[in-house]
């Protein structure tokens, strides 16, 4: 806690030396933008360095030897830890907060929406409420299975004992809280209003909480691409004997991929904002409405933010994937052309962009490309889905919760993937383009494709974190009542838009009020289902029995440790023989699932 | 193996009927007032169909692995290996780039070819936007504010522009949009082709579709569409009313 306390300390110190720095040599007010960016930059500063920068890297640059922490209580979740194990939950429990907010900032919105006519909140107040859930959830979806799981699975499953880079690791993490603090005190400043995608001209106005929102996500930009860098190299350099590339657990191939697309393209979004930044405090005018760059911000920011779709649901497809062939006792199917398809799906990505410009005036000869472009990634999600079809056929299904989720995830990515051809099609996008229909489509990728498989991951590796099974028939309640309302609340939205509603707004015609009404309903209902999943991990806390360290009998290498794995996962170094999904082999026998103390079995399978 | 083809295909051919049926009974596309609404709802209409027998088929092996392929799990017995099917892979990849170039050449470019049209027109209606209301500057130099009155079966160009920030010209019965750029015009075309006003349906409106400020949702005005005859003489008037 005692850094905690320093970092917050010297957070707050920062961020008054950054305004009174800026006032001393400029005057003007502290609430002025200027003074803002540069309290920030030193509170960020300010706090990186109590939280533990100043023993693990300042020490070093006067020459003496960096520390870092090796305490094991809880107060290890509160200090600059380099376990990747300590970082995968405080990654995952801090999410879960930012994900709970978005969620609240939802209904609130949806009651607002539920009728025609303001009641709660007013217009602008309700813009603000859409680019606060936006840039919320976005966040979420972008880190939370890489930056949870991704930490916490991935070393584990190609048998190293840490990342690469762990004080790298620790600094990924320890910037996300800024990220979140910076955001959610926007309202002091009047908040930002111009959508999570910050367009702009709109953005160089607006009040001075979009100066947050520009610090903010420019920090979480960084951190995502030192995730990213270091994941790369984890996969790349970290991997135990024998864990060849043709070896590696699909989950690991769909976290490299993820990280390749964060650590390429995160840094055009910051450049956008960085633009947007200078606009509104350094006297540029690149975005003025006479400059005629009008829509190069979009450009730049879609350069960067469909790739983010598939930084936030890549990781998604390798839950999945696992799950499904943990479930079905079989072997993932067409694994290579799977891997190939993850990586045609990077290399497409970036290529792609400009779909989600066909309205705005670009020159009428880039919609074809784009078009062939964009359809073009249609085949290989194809082969995802082939592939999950492929292991589910003729397996032997086990439901329990992890699959239950990982169904309603397949149903609800199915129909948002069928939806996105609509999209990507000119015709099509130019009538439904900024509609409730496309609001309806994302959803149903990001909610559907990235938070689903976030809990159908939360589900599947909770045992193996915590040590503890949590209530699978309570599990399982939640899985099916998530699915449905989910889809109850989200369906009908599908019809509003392609019926005249566009998105983005807190009042419409009357025409829409019943869907819209009956989609309100079911979000509050959806909302309170969340109850269950904190009251299974209560249950958990309380009464669950302990897990074992393979109580779902799979294969790959998380499951051949202790749970929770002890320090550095492996008493010695494990040495990989064979493929990661060799069920249905006969002759493979497998370390029992009893509750094993510690790992005493250096390789991953027993060869009789 | 083969014991699962013939009830997966039999749910396959059931869901894709039903969704076939759906799209062709249910009327889930608004009332068309323009030449661009038909050409966007026929591409619409055949994604749907082309989507059906996609989303049938993964219906159908989830509905199967409920009902067929469940088991207790508890005997901790494994499936068959089966790692990889080369034929099917192919064969896969074949249907699905298929698809994919089908989809793409219609409705892909033909809905392109015809949603962009020809570049001629009868008029030219000037859009220009800014926070949060529309000026209409019609063919005679006349301006407007409150509503939009366009001729029936006229070929309408509008020359789209904003004064601000990003705003986007919708009218959700003509299905189009473009967007209203500041310091770039932008064009689009359409022949709307009933009369009408938005008491009849609430999609004749120009609707803002482009997030610009508080005033956003607010950005809209009625649309009017008329005979050519009466067009002339309602923007001869706006002039006399001054
Ligand atoms: C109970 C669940 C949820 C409900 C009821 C809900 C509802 C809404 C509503 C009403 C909007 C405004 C739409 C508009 O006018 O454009 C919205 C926007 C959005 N939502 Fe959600 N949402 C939920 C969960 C999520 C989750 C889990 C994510 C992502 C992980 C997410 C991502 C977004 C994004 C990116 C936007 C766009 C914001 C913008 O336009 O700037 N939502 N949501
Ligand atoms: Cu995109
Ligand atoms: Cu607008």
């Amino acid at each position: 806690m005692k850094y905690l306390i320093r970092a917050i300390v010297l957070g707050i110190v920062g961020y008054i030396v950054g305004v009174w720095l800026t006032l001393a040599i400029r005057g003007g007010s502290p609430t002025d933008e200027v003074a803002v960016v540069f309290g920030f930059i030193l509170a960020l500063i300010g706090w990186l360095a109590g939280i533990g920068g100043i023993e693990a890297f300042g020490r070093q640059w006067i020459g003496k030897t960096p520390e870092v922490s090796t305490a094991r209580g809880w107060q290890r979740y509160f200090q600059f830890t380099v376990d990747h194990k300590v970082i995968g939950i405080q990654y995952g429990v801090t999410l879960l907060g930012v994900l709970l907010i978005g969620g609240f900032s939802a209904m609130i919105m949806r009651i607002e929406l539920a009728s025609p006519g303001m009641s709660i909140v007013d217009l602008e107040e309700f813009n603000k409420l859409v680019s606060m859930h936006g840039i919320l959830m976005v966040a979420v979806a972008v880190a939370g299975i890489i930056g949870a799981f991704g930490n916490y699975i991935i070393p584990i499953q190609i048998g190293a004992a840490d990342m690469a880079f762990p004080r790298l690791n620790a600094l990924s993490y320890w910037l996300v809280p800024p990220v979140a603090i910076g955001l959610l005190s926007a309202p002091l400043l009047g908040s930002f209003s111009a959508g999570w995608t910050a367009y702009a001209p709109l953005s160089v106005g607006g009040d001075s909480g979009q100066i947050l929102f520009n610090m903010a996500i420019i920090t979480f930009g960084l951190s995502s691409i030192l995730g990213g860098l270091n994941i790369i190299v984890t996969v790349i350099t970290m991997r135990a004997p024998g864990m060849t590339w043709g070896r590696l657990p699909i989950f690991t191939w769909a976290g490299f991929a993820t990280a390749l697309l964060a650590f390429t393209v995160t840094q055009f979004f910051a450049a956008a904002l960085v633009l947007i930044t200078m606009d509104r405090v350094a006297g540029t005018d690149f975005f003025g409405p006479d400059v005629g760059t009008g829509i190069l911000y979009e450009h730049i920011f879609w350069f960067y933010s469909h790739p983010a779709v598939y930084i936030m649901v890549l990781p998604g497809f390798g839950v999945i994937l696992e799950i499904a062939t943990a479930f079905s006792r079989k072997p993932l199917f067409a694994y290579k052309a799977v891997v190939g398809s993850l990586l045609t799906i990077v290399g497409l990505s970036v290529v792609v962009w400009a779909h989600h410009m066909f309205t705005s005036g670009m020159a009428d000869f880039l919609q074809a490309p784009f078009m062939i472009l964009t359809e073009a990634i249609s085949i290989p999600t194809g082969v995802i889905f082939l592939s999950i079809i492929g292991t589910l056929w003729q397996g032997k299904l086990w439901f329990r919760t992890p699959l239950v989720i990982a169904f309603g995830w397949l149903f609800n990515f199915l129909i948002g993937g069928i939806t996105g051809i609509f999209l990507a099609d000119v015709a099509t996008d130019i009538f439904l383009h900024d509609t409730y229909f496309v609001v309806a489509h994302f959803h149903y990728t990001i909610v559907g494709g990235s938070i689903f498989a976030l809990l159908a991951a939360f589900f599947y590796w909770f045992p193996k974190i915590t040590g503890r099974m949590y209530n699978d028939k309570l599990g399982i309640i939640f899985a099916v009542s998530v699915t449905v309302l989910f889809n109850t609340t989200f369906l009908p939205l599908f019809w509003v838009g392609i019926n005249g509603m566009n998105r983005r707004v807190g009042d419409y015609p009357q025409a829409y009020e019943s869907a819209n009404k009956f989609a309100s309903v079911s979000a509050l209902l959806l909302g309170s289902t969340f109850l269950l999943f904190v009251g299974n991990i209560a249950w958990s806390a309380v009464a669950g029995p302990k897990a074992g360290s393979n109580p779902w009998n799979a294969r790959t290498l998380e499951w051949q440790v202790s749970s929770p794995p002890s320090h550095h996962n492996f008493r010695s170094q494990p040495v990989i023989v064979g493929p990661p999904y060799d069920y249905g082999v006969p002759y493979v026998v497998f370390p029992d699932a009893e509750p094993a103390p510690e790992p005493d079995e250096s390789g991953k399978e027993v060869l009789v | 193996m083969r014991r699962s083809w013939l009830p997966v295909g039999l749910l396959w051919l059931g869901y894709t009927v039903l969704l076939i049926a759906l799209t062709k009974y249910v009327a889930i596309l608004p009332a068309q007032w323009a030449e661009e609404a038909q050409v966007v709802d026929e591409a619409f209409i055949l994604l749907m169909y082309l989507g059906s027998p996609v989303m049938a088929l993964v219906l159908a092996v989830m509905t199967w692995g409920i009902i067929g392929w469940r088991s207790d799990g508890a005997d901790r017995e494994d499936g068959p290996n089966q790692q990889n099917n080369r034929v099917l892979v192919t064969t896969w990849l074949v249907i699905t780039s298929a698809l994919a170039i089908g989809v793409l050449i219609n409705p892909g470019f033909v809905g392109l070819a015809e949603i962009r049209g020809e570049p001629s027109s009868d008029y030219v209606i000037g859009i220009q936007a800014a926070q949060f209301f529309w000026e209409i500057t019609y063919p005679n130099g006349e301006t407007a504010l409150d509503e939009l009155v366009v001729p029936a079966e006229k070929r309408v160009r509008y020359d789209v522009s904003s004064v601000d920030v990003l705003h986007s010209f919708w009218i959700p019965a003509f299905r189009v949009k473009i967007d209203a750029v500041p310091g770039v015009p932008t064009q689009v075309y359409t022949t709307a082709t009933a009369e009408g006003t938005s008491d009849d349906d609430v999609n004749l409106r120009v609707q803002c579709a482009e997030l610009c400020g508080a005033g956003h949702a607010a950005m809209a005005m009625p649309v009017r569409v008329v005979s050519d005859a009466e067009f002339n003489e309602y923007i001869e008037s706006l002039g006399g009313s001054e």
